[in-house]
């Protein structure tokens, strides 16, 4: 069991080293001036009256700014620093008044097409990153998103280290979204051999949701992305989001059932819809965070009543929703997020494999049932109660009235033959059924000397019935009953049929021998009805067994719906 | 001969009736067919029988209530069955022959010899003798039984607890059923072998068996010289 959390484990590692990592800078406050002069570049322009913030800067107008940076410590040679940006717009970047790199054409935008990408790194030249303060400063236009002006993110590192350590984190989280794509297919492979588990579906799904959302987080690793197109990736992320966000806890809901759950589960829905159209100050981090915690609440609440409950798995997977709690506090948003859905996602895994070897055991006992169930029908006609006191009979018939010893004989292998046909099916036609009860009286009138006889009503020769139930039940008819003043008995098979049950009446007129001990022997028979009954229709039957004032009475009823 | 026949098979009972009829012959005083337990049992109560005939599988009943009732009583039981497996159990009880179906008339004359002959059954397998005992049937281990006396047609039977219960058979009946275990050293006195720890010979030529316990039991004159050359 541990071993499952072996991924996640490495995967906490590794964010904590990510962003443990020391800085060779300290930044100061970025200033902005709308306008553009070349000489707004230089190190030693006083920006006394420029402002810390800026109106629109509509219709692709040029805007400046100004970031002074302190170097704390000068690179090893050879390994130049370089400066990584995460700034909407189109712009060129100079360090110290010296141009170091053009992301797009600024001022140019309404002419010419998009150009350049949200998160771009730039060289600075060893010259200048000597310890000391240094000028950012950048000339950019904001023709797409006028109120987007500033530097959102700023790094300054090892010019090679910016670039490979992005790659080295998207490369991990792009196998971690393997993992899950591949999961992905096979749930949804599993989930098509068999339609009913909706279960391994929703896992499925989520699993490629998430998949699909490191991709989306990761892939401005390696594909540049226009800032104009900024915003539709992060509103491919907050969808992807919703999904996940409320399949997860549906998930839960199926595993763990409560009461009111389809109510519950629309409530929240609701909620989570509320949270993604209403878009806080279009802050897309703050609606992720927000679904992400409607999910976890409303799933840990769901789990924390399957514990309570004591369903089966709910303990470790609230394990998995508290150890998720620790990791969103110790690290960055976007990182905890992968991170807390991974491990859920393992819990869910985790209970669907649960099911999955539930329903394996289920399937083999299934397989012992039918075989004992198989062989119990088999065994009706040589268990030794039967086959000698037939034989008996039989030796008798034949030693006193040959003629009779004969029809007997063929009575005897007409049951025998039906019993070979129906052996090894688990339904047959009540034709079959009644014939077998039929040539069962027969013998058993050989046997016995008494005068049986056999009435149906409402028969449908087109319903089927586990075999030899109402055989079983004759024969418990037969051997608890004695004769009427007439040397007769009499059994009656009454068809019922309604669009919620089909129903079989099994009626015996006779004197009623009185049941004294507990009977072991009836005990097997109505075991027998009631395994066969399962195995053909689970639950959705009822069987009973009562004295009347005329003898006996048996009803079977089969529901059309589950009860 | 007084015989009852339970059986509720009807065909199988004609037969047996009909055999019996027929190995008997005059012999034969009264044959009864029943083929219910609780009138089997009413039947046996008011009437007084030398031998039962009995399905163990009555109706769907299980037959050993009745067995236990059957073997306490004063006559010998065969049982006639379908179920072999029935068998060891049967003698357990203490029934004189056990005739599996299906069956011929040399078998079931083989087990009425048994009743006529007083042959031992020697097949040591009965492990329980019942008793009536305050209306209840009890169920004692041969094991604890250390020998018995005949009492007119009862029996006390003495246990190594020193207790002393009645049977209702006759000390040849149980002579058949428990033999070769006991041994009968006087005309009154059956006793079990292991229990013997060695012969006392007393003046006037009285011979006496001591048991482990001290107790001394006489043995008959006729019978020494058979136990003396079996046990010394």
């Amino acid at each position: 069991m541990n071993l499952r959390f072996l991924p996640c484990v490495f995967f906490i590692l590794l964010l904590v080293t990510a962003c443990s990592q020391s800085s060779v800078y300290n930044k100061n406050e970025t200033v902005f001036r709308v306008g553009d002069q070349p000489e707004w570049a230089a190190p030693d322009w006083n920006d006394q009256g420029w402002g810390k913030r800026i109106g629109l800067v509509t219709e692709g107008k040029m805007y400046w700014s100004r970031t002074k940076i302190n170097i704390l410590k000068a690179p090893e040679s050879l390994h130049p620093y370089g400066i990584q940006l995460d700034v909407y717009g189109e712009y060129e970047v100079f360090w110290d008044g010296v141009l170091i790199g053009q992301n797009g054409n600024p001022g140019q935008e309404a002419i010419l097409q998009p150009e350049g990408k949200m998160w771009a790194s730039f060289s600075i030249p060893t010259h200048l990153t000597e310890e000391g303060e240094h000028l950012l400063a950048i000339r950019s236009s904001l023709y797409y998103f006028p109120d987007h002006y500033g530097i959102y993110g700023l790094k300054m590192d090892n010019y090679d280290d910016l670039l490979n350590d992005r790659l080295i984190e998207s490369s991990y989280m792009h196998l971690f979204a393997g993992a899950f794509l591949i999961a992905s297919f096979y749930f949804l492979f599993l989930f098509l051999s068999n339609k009913k588990e909706y279960a391994t579906l929703i896992f499925s799904i989520s699993c490629f949701l998430f998949f699909a959302l490191i991709l989306a987080e990761f892939m401005k690793a390696y594909v540049p992305i226009h800032y104009s197109l900024h915003v539709v990736r992060l509103q491919i992320i907050g969808t992807l989001m919703l999904g996940i966000s409320f399949l997860i806890p549906f998930y839960f809901s199926m595993q763990f059932p409560f009461p009111k759950r389809k109510l519950l589960l629309t409530i929240y829905a609701g909620v989570l819809l509320f949270i993604f159209l209403s878009k806080p100050n279009h802050v897309f981090e703050l609606t992720a965070n927000n679904m992400a915690l409607s999910m976890w609440l409303f799933s840990f609440g769901i789990v924390v009543f399957g514990v309570y409950k004591r369903m089966k798995g709910a303990r470790l997977v609230l394990l998995t929703f508290l150890i998720s709690v620790p990791i969103g506090f110790v690290t960055p948003f976007n990182k905890s997020l992968f991170a807390g859905f991974s491990l859920i996602l393992l819990g869910m895994f985790y209970l669907l494999s649960l099911r999955i070897k539930e329903q394996r055991l289920a399937y083999e006992n299934s397989l012992v049932q039918s075989t004992r169930l198989r062989l119990e029908l088999l065994k009706k006609n040589i268990q030794p109660h039967f086959l000698m006191n037939t034989l008996t009979s039989l030796i008798d018939w034949v030693e006193e009235s040959p003629k009779k010893g004969v029809l007997f004989i063929e009575a005897l292998a007409k049951e025998f033959d039906l019993f070979n046909q129906v052996e090894n099916q688990k339904l047959i036609p009540i034709t079959q059924e009644i014939a077998l009860c039929r040539t069962h009286l027969e013998i058993m009138e050989y046997r016995k000397e008494i005068n049986y006889s056999w009435q149906e009503e409402g028969i449908d020769d087109k319903q089927k019935v586990p075999p030899a139930i109402l055989h079983t039940l004759l024969e418990n008819g037969i051997t608890h009953s004695l004769p009427l003043k007439d040397n007769s008995i009499k059994f009656k098979l009454i068809y019922e049929a309604n669009s919620h049950y089909r129903c079989y009446t099994f009626l015996t007129f006779a004197a009623v021998v009185e049941r004294t001990t507990n009977n072991s022997e009836e005990g097997t028979g109505l075991k027998y009805i009631k395994a066969r009954l399962t195995e053909s229709y689970h639950s959705k039957w009822d069987l009973t067994s009562e004295p009347t004032n005329h003898g006996w009475k048996n009803t079977i009823k089969i529901y059309s719906k589950g009860t | 001969m007084n015989i009852l026949i339970v059986e509720d098979e009807s065909r199988i009972a004609k037969r047996i009736e009909r055999m019996t009829r027929d190995i008997f012959g005059d012999a034969l005083q009264s044959l009864t067919h029943i083929s219910t337990l609780p009138e089997a049992l009413v039947f046996i109560e008011k009437n007084s029988l030398d031998l039962v005939l009995l399905d163990l599988n009555l109706n769907g009943a299980d037959g050993f209530d009745l067995l236990t009732t059957v073997v306490s009583e004063s006559f010998h039981t065969i049982v006639i069955s379908a179920n072999k497996d029935q068998a060891i159990a049967a003698f357990e009880y203490g029934v004189l022959d056990f005739v599996p179906k299906p069956f011929n008339r040399d078998r079931l004359e083989q087990a009425f010899n048994r009743v006529s002959t007083k042959e031992k059954t020697e097949n040591n397998k009965i492990k329980l003798l019942a008793i009536k005992k305050r209306g209840r049937i009890q169920l004692i281990p041969i094991e604890d039984v250390l020998y018995i006396k005949g009492a007119g047609v009862y029996t006390e039977l003495f246990l190594a607890d020193g207790k002393k219960e009645l049977h209702d058979k006759s000390l040849e009946k149980l002579e058949q059923l428990l033999s070769p275990t006991f041994e009968r050293i006087h005309k009154s006195y059956l006793v079990k072998i292991s229990e013997v720890n060695g012969v006392i010979v007393e003046s006037g030529s009285k011979y006496m068996a001591e048991l482990k316990n001290g107790i001394l039991i006489p043995i008959g004159r006729t019978k020494y010289k058979d136990i003396k050359a079996k046990w010394i």
